[in-house]
């Protein structure tokens, strides 16, 4: 029976004399027979048992393991290895690769790192991704190409574990990327950045001023050069920890900057490593052009940004005082709209302002943006930033007091939040907790068996409420209508609203208004608020649509020509 | 990369039961909580449904570990959905499951809408089958029928616009975004495109046909079950019935294989499906189907499968 591994025992004997032919020939007949394994397949598998088994492991860290030849740790998962793994092989996609240039032991030195995800070959199997560092560097590993390393050695930093690929790794391409490659060095357009990463572009400064960061544990501060750089794609915010001092409207190359994204807006970092370079380029546009981009529309405002441009009319205005450091202090603020919705405005000096005025267009110049409880919220700094305007450049017959932005349901679940918009979706779910609820008397967080989360038990003011899902096909958006607009929407009073949830109790209570509701279409409007878990829509107002089928199967005969 | 998206509600499509029925593909991301996916023909990524039909069966299957498993199936004029109800729902969902079984056994006609998740099993042999987990449902009416219909047909003339849209882009997601494909289609039929093949989405235009008459009030056939025609039934359709409709029947027939035929025959379902969505009555149609098949104007090279003599 045996003879059948004759030859792959005896190379097992070979590396270990120790081990038992018979066991050796009956683990590869387990292997061949139970697991479908050929013998060539399995001796790494059995050697290494029968080592395990049968050597000590070699004693003593004199690093004498020249005797012994260096065999390459074959792994098929970055799970398997260990921080101080030496001499591994896998094969792994490689997910990105930035080079950078370092002095090492006072020599100029370019190396490269990014990011590498084993298990390259199963569409959607469990994948891991770690951090590598590529001494060589390898001219052939790029991004979205397999490749296989041979000789890498693992590190691990703070509980943080990475590869090295040293200059004696070998890197073998099993596939060629696929994805779209961007060079190093290559300029990208700005208004196409990713969301972190190392880029390279190509801008013109728009604007330009020196900064400083105070550490918070109080050791001192920091100079660092805030701005804004504008390609024809676009426009973004960048911060230089190095000195900076090039003049707004120069034309810059900038390699190796770091994209980091704060609040909602990405930022460009410059830091000791960035290449920053004039740039030559007759073609490029000049500032002026440049910097009408920087225009938004309140529907475009994200938390964070800065340099903001903006058209708008203001409809409310109120001077608040406070005191801080025992001094009495003022602060301005009010609403203000745009044809596109509304929000609220604030500022620390006083402007030309008064109630019989109202309302009136300002242009606003290098605002930043705020937001609070996701309404954005305009700061102006100085009076300078608002120059007053004669008539807005809209219809000046808008009354933007009251005004609602129907605005589609997918452009509300994926832009910034909102203010003043309505929305139609199809009603998609109708949540358990719908109807009656009752709201903590200090924060109106909705309370949790009788206790809020925060304030703990207490017996709370009695609220009216729906929760729902909407939905476009393309997007979903959890809508929360208030009482008035609950109220109407069921065309109920509030004693008629709580007869009915008596009469059928909380579940057959919400599964009527499924039948009244699921699968129809809804139009709401009110408020939006958008964050990392999604978009939700607080409605003041919310109505069924009624639609007619035979008419809507005409037309749909007639849009797509099926007769 | 896209940090963020985990926790975000998947969209729902509207969508006929031919569509989601035939779909073979589907995904499952790396992560615990990553959603999965059917992925259809027209290139549909599915994780989350609403659909609507006549409840056709809804029986109570007693598991092995005890549980309780409710599974029924629900017709629209393109097919069956399948669905099962078990004790993971949620109460509300579990309590109109109850209701609606006393429904079904007195043979009340119940039309159903439901929001579902998509569920996709593999048999040993390598069959695949999809079908749904209702989260909710509701008992509709005719007109919100017909108004779910209307929406799915329109979705469903929408994706196969994209599919051929994207039939002369380059297969690559930078190819369809230039061929005008909008992004909750592109992951989707680049991976439909490179797993069906070509396919013949001829017999979802007859779908959205059939679903449209029904909308404009064409057609009472939604409102009993297909699968159980009577005889008063055919007497009462306008188009059939006469003896000079028979031969018209026979001869719809041969046409629609003819046209549908792509060297493998035509399937029973898609035969008859396709006769009803022309205005002939189905029982008709299975009893012609049957003649032509006895006098030798088709055969059947595998069961339920017919193709033309010669």
């Amino acid at each position: 029976m045996s003879e059948k591994y004759e030859t792959h025992v005896k190379s097992i004997l070979s590396e270990c004399p120790d081990a038992d032919p018979e066991e050796v020939a009956a683990a590869f007949e387990k292997y061949e027979t139970e697991f479908f394994i050929p013998p060539q397949d399995a001796m790494r598998s059995i050697l290494r048992r029968f080592k395990g088994d049968k050597t000590p492991a070699p004693s003593g860290s004199s690093g004498g393991s020249s005797s012994a030849p260096r065999t390459t740790r074959k792994v098929s998962s970055l799970s398997e290895l260990k921080g101080d793994d030496k001499d591994i092989e896998i094969e792994v996609e490689i997910i990105s690769h930035n080079i950078r240039d370092q002095t090492i032991r006072g020599e100029q030195k370019q190396i490269a790192f990014g990011l590498l995800e084993d298990n390259p070959w199963e569409e959607n199997g469990q994948k891991n991704r770690w951090e590598y560092k590529d001494w060589g560097p390898n001219s052939n590993i790029t991004p979205g190409s397999v490749v296989r390393i041979e000789g890498a050695s693992v590190n691990e930093y703070q509980g943080k574990m990475s590869l090295n690929i040293n200059q004696s790794t070998r890197i073998a391409v099993v596939r060629e990327g696929t994805r779209p490659i961007t060079a190093p060095g290559e300029p990208q357009d700005i208004g196409s950045l990713p969301s972190d990463g190392y880029v390279c572009v190509v801008g013109r400064i728009l604007a330009s001023r020196p900064d400083q960061i105070h550490r918070k544990d109080g050791s001192g501060s920091i100079d660092i050069v805030r701005g804004r750089l504008a390609d024809e794609s676009g426009t973004i915010g960048f911060l230089s920890w190095e000195p900076l001092e090039h003049e707004v409207g120069t034309l810059l190359k900038i390699e190796g900057a770091q994209v980091r994204t704060f609040r909602d807006t990405p930022e460009l970092n410059f830091g000791r490593t960035t290449k920053i370079e004039i740039y030559h380029d007759k073609n490029f546009s000049d500032a002026d052009t440049l910097s009408q981009q920087t225009v938004l529309t309140l529907s475009e405002l994200r938390d964070g940004a800065r340099d903001v441009d903006a058209v708008v009319q203001i409809t409310e205005w109120t001077k608040r005082s406070f005191t801080r450091d025992g001094e009495e202090r003022f602060l301005w603020s009010g609403q203000i709209a745009d044809p596109t919705g509304r929000c609220r405005m604030s500022a620390w000096s006083e402007l030309p302002i008064t109630e019989d005025k109202l309302p009136l267009t300002v242009r606003l110049k290098g605002v930043r943006v705020r937001a609070w409880q996701g309404i954005p919220d305009i700061t102006v700094d100085n009076a300078d930033q608002v120059e007053f305007l004669d008539a807005p450049p809209w219809d000046s017959e808008l009354d933007l007091t009251n005004h609602t932005a129907e605005v589609e349901l997918f452009e509300l679940s994926t832009g910034a939040s909102r203010v003043g918009v309505s929305t139609t979706a199809t009603v998609v779910s109708v949540r358990e907790d719908s109807g009656f609820i009752q709201r903590c008397t200090e924060c109106r967080r909705v309370l949790r068996d009788g206790a809020c989360a925060e304030h703990g038990p207490n017996d709370g003011n009695t609220d009216i409420r729906l929760r729902l899902a909407i939905d476009d096909g393309r997007s979903s958006v959890s809508l929360l209508t208030n009482k008035d607009a609950t109220l109407s929407l069921l065309g109920m009073t509030e004693t008629e609203l709580q007869d009915t949830v008596n009469d059928l109790g909380q579940v057959a209570f919400v599964q009527s208004l499924r039948g009244k509701m699921l699968g129809k279409t809804i139009n709401a409007s009110g408020r939006t608020i958008v964050d990392e878990q999604g978009a939700m829509m607080l409605a003041d107002h919310a109505a069924m649509v009624e639609e007619d089928a035979g008419l809507r199967a005409t037309e749909i005969r007639a849009q797509w020509k099926v007769v | 990369m896209q940090s963020g998206t985990r926790a975000k509600r998947q969209s729902a499509w509207h969508m006929l039961a031919s569509e989601f029925s035939e779909a073979t593909l589907n995904e499952k991301g790396s992560g615990e909580y990553d959603p999965s996916f059917v992925i259809t023909k027209l290139g549909a990524k599915v994780n989350r449904v609403v659909v609507a039909g006549l409840l056709e069966r809804l029986e109570v299957r007693e598991t092995s570990n005890g549980s309780t498993l409710y599974q029924g199936q629900m017709r629209d004029p393109s097919g069956v959905h399948y669905f099962s109800v078990g004790d993971y729902a949620s109460e509300s969902m579990r309590e109109l499951t109850l209701s609606l079984v006393e429904k079904t056994e007195v043979g009340e006609p119940v039309l159903l809408l439901m929001v579902a998740k998509s569920r996709w099993y593999q048999t040993d042999e390598g069959a695949v089958y999809t079908s749904l987990r209702p989260e909710e449902a509701c008992e509709i009416d005719a007109q919100r029928y017909a108004l779910w219909l209307t929406r799915a047909s329109e979705d469903t003339l929408q994706r196969m616009k994209h599919y051929s849209d994207s039939l002369a882009a380059e297969p690559t997601r930078e190819g369809l975004v230039a061929a005008g494909i909008p992004e909750h289609m592109i992951d989707g039929l680049l991976v439909s495109r490179n797993h069906y093949g070509d396919i013949d989405v001829e017999t979802y235009t007859l779908n959205v046909m059939q679903a449209l008459d029904i909308a404009e009030g064409r057609m009472d056939a939604a409102s009993q079950p297909v699968a159980a025609p009577t005889p008063t039934e055919s007497d009462d359709a306008e188009s059939t019935g006469t003896d000079s409709g028979e031969s018209e029947v026979k001869d719809t027939l041969v046409s629609i294989i003819e046209q549908l035929d792509q060297g493998d025959g035509v399937d029973f379902e898609t035969v008859l499906t396709n006769a009803v969505a022309r205005g002939f009555d189905r029982g008709l149609a299975e009893e012609k189907l049957d003649e032509l098949s006895n006098e030798g104007t088709l055969h059947e090279p595998r069961f339920g499968w017919f193709r033309i003599v010669g």
